[in-house]
C-alpha cells in the first residue's frame, strides 16, 4: 500500500510544497538567464586559468595535443644554404658533442660556435634579448612560451626529411607541436631510481612500491639524493603516493607532496643536486632520483677505471606511470642563416650523427628508430642491468606522464613548495 | 691657492661609482620586489614609480620572516652559521694579522704575499678542493683516523653544518685579515711603549691599548666578510647540498633562478639588506665615535 493513500493530507501538503510560487519562478528564471550569460565567461576564465599558457596558447598534454600558431611563413623550399660566417648553436653546456657541430660546419663550409646557457630560464631570457643564435635547444615546457614570444622560426618540413625517415613515429607530429611546426626531437629520457647494488641491500626492482625506498633509507643517510628540480623532486613524491597527475595545480595535492618530500629530511638527509651521473659511479651516492640519460653517462663517461658498471642499477616505473620527457631543437628567430638552420635540424637527427652524439658524448638517447635496448646491450655499449634506461617508442604514448608547462599560478605553487623543501624546516 | 671645489671633485668618481653600481641597482631590486612579471617570458618587470607598487610579494615575504615562519627559521640558521664563521675568522685571523703587523719583521712582505695567494685561485675551485679533502676517503679523514683522534671518520659532506661553517671560514678569512692588518699597522707604536713604560705587562698593554684601538678595524673587517656570507649560497651547495644546511642565499637563488616569482627573491634581498643595514649603521656609528674621540 502506498503511503499517500493512507495519509491524503500529507500528500496534498507535499504537492503544495512542491509547487513553485510566481516569485520563486522569476528568481529561478533570472538565475538561469544569468548563469547562461555568465557560463561562457566563467568557462573561458576557468580554461584560461587551467589550460592556457603564455600568449593564449593552450597548454599541451600527451592526451591534449596542441598545434602551435605560426606568426610568419616558413622559408620556401629548395633554397641554397647560406655560405660563410659563423653558425651558432645555443645549448646547455656539454649537451652536444663539439665534434658533431664541427663536422656540420665542415660539411657546409661555415665556422661553428656553441653558445651555452645554464638553464632554460636563462635561455629564454637571452633569446628574448636577441642573443645571436641560429638554432636553440628547447624543452617542452618552454616551447609555448618561446612561440608566443616569437623567439622561434617555423620549420619547413621539406628540409627535414630525416624526421620521417629516422625518428619514432610518435615524435614525427608530437602532441606538444602537432605537424612539427617548430621543432625536431633531440633526446628522450625517463626519471627513475638509480642505485649501487653493492651498497643498497634492498631488491628495489621487486618492492611493491619502489619509490618507497627513499622513505625507508635510514641506513643510507647522507648518501641519498633527490634531483634539484622543483617538478622532478615534488613529482617523485606524487608518484610515491601513486598520484599520476604530475601537472596538477591543486594546492592540496602539492602540499601533500611537499609534506612527503620534507619527511625525507629526517629519514635520510637527502642531497639535492643533479650530479648523480658522477656521484653514483664514484660511490659518494648510493641511492638517487635520476634521469635515465645521466645513468648512461655514468657508465659511458664517469665510471672509474676500476669500477664495476654492473653495480649500477636503474628502475623506472612501467609505461604510463613513469615520467618521460624529451628535449628538442628549434630555429632561433634571430637567425640570419635560416636554410642552414633547417639543415642543422635535419643533420642532428641523421641516424649516424645522432648515434655518435649519444654514445660518444651526451649519454642521452635520441628517439631514433635504429636505437634499441637489445642492440645497445648486444654491442656491449651498456650492461644488461641498465637495459631499462633505454626507452621504447610506446613509452611516449598518450598515456605517458610528462612534466609540461603550467599556468603562472601553478608554477608559483610548485616553486613556493619547492622553496619550502629546500629551506629544510 | 687651489680653486674652490677642487677637493670635492676628487670624490666625484666615487660618487658616480656609488650611484651607478650601488644605488641604482639597489633601487632596481626594490622596483622588482614591488613589481610584476612579463606575462609571456616571466622576466621581472620593475615598477619604478612607488605610486604603482604592488605590495603583495613584499608583505608575504615579511610575514615569512616572523618568528616561527619558514624564512625566519632559515634566517636564524644563516645567522648562526655566519656568527660562528665570523667568530672563528676573528679567532684565527686576529692573531695572524697581529703577528704580521708586530712581529713578522723582514718576512712581513712574504707573509702578506702568502695571504694574498688564495685570491689567485677562484673561490669555487678552492671549495671544490675541500670537497676532495673532506670526502670519506679524503686526506682529512685519513689524518684523523691515522692520529687516532677519531675512531669513526665524520661524514663531512653529508649535510654537516660544521663543514658549511668551515667552508665559510676558509673562503672569507683572507678578506678579514687584510683590512685587520692595515688597521693594526696604523696603531701608533709609541702608545704601546707608553703603556709599557707605565708598567703594563705585554698582555695588559694589548688588552688596554691595542685591542681598543683596533676595534674599528675589527668591525670593518667583520662587516666586509659578514655581508657576503649572509648572501652566500654556493658554499652550502658545494660542501653540503642538504636542505638542512641551506642558507637564505639559497632561497633567493630559487626565486631568481626562474619562475613567476622573482619579486619574492627581490623582497628576500630587501629584507636581508635591511638587517645588514642595521649592522652597517652600528659600524658607522662606532667609526664616527672613534674619530670624534681621536680628535679630542
Amino acid at each position: 500500500m502506498r503511503d499517500d493513500d493512507v495519509h491524503p493530507n500529507r500528500n496534498l501538503n507535499r504537492r503544495r510544497s512542491s509547487r513553485i510560487s510566481r516569485r520563486r519562478a522569476l528568481k529561478i528564471l533570472g538565475s538561469g538567464v544569468a548563469a547562461a550569460v555568465a557560463a561562457p565567461w566563467v568557462l573561458r576564465h576557468a580554461l584560461a586559468d587551467q589550460l592556457m599558457g603564455p600568449g593564449g596558447i593552450p597548454l599541451a598534454r600527451p592526451n591534449a595535443p596542441v598545434t602551435l600558431p605560426r606568426f610568419e611563413d616558413p622559408i620556401k623550399s629548395g633554397l641554397e644554404p647560406e655560405k660563410g660566417g659563423t653558425f651558432t648553436v645555443f645549448n646547455y653546456s656539454d649537451y652536444i658533442d663539439k665534434k658533431v657541430v664541427d663536422e656540420f660546419g665542415k660539411k657546409y663550409k661555415v665556422k661553428t660556435q656553441i653558445t651555452t646557457f645554464d638553464s632554460m630560464d636563462i635561455a629564454i631570457t637571452r633569446l628574448a634579448k636577441h642573443v645571436k643564435a641560429d638554432v636553440t635547444n628547447i624543452s617542452l615546457d618552454r616551447l609555448g612560451q618561446a612561440v608566443a614570444g616569437k623567439l622561434l622560426k617555423p620549420v619547413n618540413p621539406d628540409y627535414v626529411p630525416n624526421l620521417k625517415k629516422n625518428v619514432w613515429p610518435q615524435l614525427q607530429s608530437p602532441f606538444y607541436d602537432v605537424e612539427s611546426r617548430y621543432t625536431v626531437p633531440y633526446t628522450i629520457y625517463s626519471t627513475g631510481i638509480g642505485w649501487r647494488s653493492d651498497k643498497v641491500k634492498e631488491d628495489i626492482y621487486h618492492l611493491e612500491n619502489p619509490w618507497s625506498i627513499f622513505w625507508a633509507s635510514q641506513a643510507y643517510k647522507g648518501y641519498v639524493g633527490v634531483l634539484d628540480d622543483s617538478r622532478e623532486a615534488l613529482g617523485m613524491a606524487l608518484l610515491y603516493q601513486k598520484n599520476y597527475d604530475v601537472n596538477t595545480e591543486d594546492p592540496a595535492v602539492i602540499d601533500k607532496a611537499l609534506a612527503d618530500l620534507k619527511a625525507l629530511i629526517p629519514i635520510c638527509n637527502p642531497k639535492v643536486n643533479i650530479t648523480e651521473y658522477q656521484t653514483l659511479p664514484e660511490g659518494t651516492s648510493y641511492l638517487h632520483e635520476v634521469w635515465s640519460g645521466d645513468m648512461l653517462s655514468a657508465v659511458i663517461s664517469y665510471m672509474p677505471k676500476d669500477g664495476d658498471p654492473s653495480t649500477l642499477q636503474y628502475w623506472t616505473p612501467p609505461r604510463g606511470k613513469a615520467l618521460v620527457q624529451n628535449d628538442c631543437w628549434a630555429i632561433s628567430a634571430t637567425t640570419k642563416k635560416p636554410v642552414l638552420a633547417h639543415l642543422f635540424l635535419n643533420y642532428i637527427i641523421d641516424e649516424q650523427v645522432a648515434t655518435d652524439n649519444f654514445l660518444n658524448f651526451t649519454g642521452y638517447q635520441p628517439p631514433q628508430i635504429s636505437i634499441t635496448a637489445d642492440g645497445l646491450v648486444a654491442k656491449g655499449v651498456i650492461p644488461k642491468n641498465l637495459e631499462s634506461v633505454v626507452l621504447r617508442p610506446e613509452d611516449l604514448g598518450s598515456d605517458s606522464l610528462q612534466l609540461m608547462a603550467l599556468t603562472a599560478k601553478g608554477q608559483a605553487l610548485w616553486q613556493s613548495a619547492y622553496s619550502k623543501f629546500i629551506s629544510g624546516v | 691657492m687651489y680653486p674652490r671645489g677642487l677637493w670635492p671633485l676628487f670624490a666625484l668618481p666615487g660618487i658616480v661609482w656609488l650611484l651607478l653600481l650601488f644605488l641604482v641597482p639597489f633601487y632596481a631590486v626594490i622596483a622588482v620586489a614591488f613589481g610584476t612579471v612579463d606575462p609571456i617570458f616571466q622576466n621581472p618587470v620593475p615598477v619604478w614609480n612607488p605610486l604603482d607598487w604592488n605590495y603583495d610579494y613584499v608583505l608575504e615575504t615579511v610575514i615569512g620572516f616572523l618568528p616561527g615562519n619558514d624564512y625566519w627559521r632559515v634566517f636564524v640558521r644563516t645567522t648562526k652559521y655566519v656568527a660562528a664563521s665570523l667568530a672563528l675568522c676573528l679567532l684565527i685571523g686576529y692573531p695572524v694579522a697581529y703577528y704580521i703587523s708586530r712581529h713578522a719583521g723582514r718576512t712581513k712582505s712574504l707573509l702578506v704575499a702568502l695571504l694574498v695567494l688564495p685570491f689567485w685561485v677562484s673561490y669555487l675551485m678552492r671549495m671544490l678542493a675541500w670537497v676532495n679533502l673532506l670526502a670519506p676517503g679524503g686526506y682529512v679523514n685519513d689524518i684523523l683516523t691515522w692520529t687516532h683522534l677519531v675512531t669513526t671518520p665524520p661524514d663531512w659532506l653529508n649535510g654537516n653544518p660544521y663543514s658549511v661553517v668551515l667552508g665559510l671560514v676558509y673562503g672569507y678569512i683572507p678578506y678579514l685579515i687584510m683590512p685587520l692588518l692595515a688597521s693594526l699597522d696604523r696603531i701608533d707604536k709609541s702608545l704601546l711603549e707608553a703603556a709599557r713604560d707605565l708598567g703594563a705587562s705585554p698582555f695588559r698593554a694589548f688588552v688596554h691599548v691595542t685591542l681598543p684601538l683596533s676595534k674599528t678595524g675589527i668591525l670593518g673587517a667583520s662587516v666586509i666578510i659578514t655581508l657576503p656570507m649572509f648572501g652566500d649560497y654556493y658554499t652550502p651547495n658545494i660542501v653540503s647540498g642538504s636542505p638542512q644546511t641551506s642558507m637564505l642565499g639559497n632561497q633567493i637563488d630559487i626565486f631568481f633562478h626562474g619562475g613567476p616569482q622573482p619579486a619574492i627573491g627581490a623582497a628576500l634581498t630587501m629584507v636581508l639588506s635591511t638587517f645588514l643595514g642595521v649592522l652597517m649603521v652600528y659600524y658607522m656609528y662606532t667609526v664616527a665615535k672613534a674619530s670624534r674621540e681621536a680628535r679630542t
